[in-house]
């Protein structure tokens, strides 16, 4: 198992990836907005704790919509699964803007400030993936030779967010200091969890969002928008 | 006799001082709460409301808006006491179990607020006894229910069954991303709406229903 903690590095944080998360696809915001972004960002540099945990597990396709990772059986549905021929190991994870973040966020609520409390949830997300985004050259440089896919999570593409109990459960208990509420979200709010498949023969695939055709799903509805 | 276009423009801009300054003077010119609230402040929350919906507008806008009438509407708390201004039933809403979304719903509540309802905020990840007991207890007339995942709103279907169950007269009403007037039917909701304007008109209906 191994853990990492980590402070965020200037420059990371990329209006280019806030924005489209505040719902601002193709405009910029205006200029009040553009501020209070940037102070958010001044601040997350200062406060945040970036963290993640992952192990590495032999792993393997078992139907159209169930895998196998270590001992335990997964169901990430069809649309996942559809990715995953040729996976033969997988790197499962947990990472999350840490404790301090959530603290940041919880400040405005309390206050009341919804316009900052959204400026600051929409930067956690960002913060989130930058996270799960650290693991990615601990892979690359622990299997040289090998492919490996994007992160898929539980939640997402109609995998059961239920299943966020099997895959805790191969964690040490609150792992990076999340812990999973009885309805299985995570806390801190701005955490990720999931699976990297790792194999030889896996062709990678686009990020989650364009993989699934789920037309219910917001993303879906705001693409086809 | 005020001239409503000021207090418009400052909720509609979501200028949250020149709100709270324009109907300070509304009250001090004699215009009654019900009047302020009706032909200016919901209008303008129905016209951010709608340049989203047409991509015009976006979050940030929406929220400046409804932190601008909601600093209104505190000023405008007393008289609204003072005049008896009758409330036109009680909300209680929430996100559903499993689901962490809430800026939608948020919207939803500021707008019923603004509009003359009273609004029981749960917050999100509200199970369905939460939403009984609090429907119970203030003798709600609407249950508004919010999801934003696929993965979280089929547990509005157990909520609709729960409340049925416990054999309470609110309405549900259900809206969030992947909901739809299908689905609302599929699982006994009694409406749905697809934006913060037409969850008012919704629950205005569903009150007269009541």
């Amino acid at each position: 198992m191994i853990e990492q903690v980590s402070s965020l590095v200037r420059g990371e944080l990329k209006e280019k990836d806030i924005f489209p998360a505040m719902g601002y696809s193709d405009s910029i915001p205006e200029q009040s907005v553009v501020d209070m972004v940037r102070q958010v960002c001044e601040d997350a540099y200062s406060i945040c704790r970036l963290r993640f945990m992952y192990d590495i597990f032999d792993a393997e396709v078992l139907s159209k919509r169930d895998i196998k990772i270590g001992n335990t059986v997964f169901a990430p549905g069809g649309i996942i699964t559809s990715y995953l021929p040729g996976m033969t190991s997988a790197c499962l994870f947990v990472a999350t803007a840490g404790t301090e973040y959530n603290e940041y966020i919880y400040k405005f609520k309390k206050n009341g400030d919804i316009l900052t409390e959204f400026v600051a949830d929409s930067v956690g997300s960002v913060l989130a993936e930058i996270a799960v985004s650290r693991i990615i050259p601990e892979l690359e440089k622990q299997f040289p030779d090998l492919q490996h896919t994007l992160p898929y999570s539980p939640g997402y593409c109609a995998w059961n967010v239920a299943q966020q109990k099997l895959l805790f459960s191969m964690f040490p208990e609150n792992p990076c200091g999340i812990h999973l509420t009885d309805s299985c979200l995570m806390f801190p709010e701005k955490s990720v969890s999931g699976f990297m498949a790792i194999g030889k023969e896996l062709i990678p695939q686009p990020y989650r969002c364009e993989i699934c055709n789920n037309l219910k799903c917001y993303k879906n509805r705001s693409k086809k928008a | 006799m005020y001239n409503y276009s000021e207090l418009y423009q400052a909720i509609l801009k979501g200028n949250l001082n020149l709100a709270k300054t324009e109907v300070t003077k509304a009250i001090e010119n004699g215009c009654a709460a019900d009047e302020i609230i009706n032909s200016c402040m919901v209008e303008a929350m129905g016209e951010i409301g709608a340049q989203f919906e047409a991509g015009k507008a976006f979050v940030p806008n929406l929220l400046l808006s409804a932190r601008a009438m909601k600093g209104a509407l505190e000023i405008l708390q007393p008289q609204m006491q003072k005049e008896n201004t009758k409330l036109l039933g009680t909300v209680v809403i929430g996100t559903v179990r499993g689901d962490l979304h809430d800026i939608g719903k948020n919207l939803v509540a500021s707008m019923l607020e603004g509009s003359g309802f009273k609004v029981l905020n749960l917050g999100s990840d509200v199970p369905a006894d939460k939403f009984i007991e609090t429907a119970k207890e203030n003798n709600a007339e609407i249950i508004c229910l919010s999801a934003l995942l696929t993965t979280t709103m089929g547990y509005m279907q157990e909520i609709v069954n729960a409340v049925k169950e416990a054999g309470i007269k609110a309405k549900v009403m259900i809206g969030g991303a992947p909901v739809t007037q299908q689905f609302a039917d599929k699982i006994g909701a009694d409406g749905y709406s697809d934006n913060a304007n037409a969850a008012v008109t919704l629950a205005k209906k569903l009150v007269s229903a009541c």
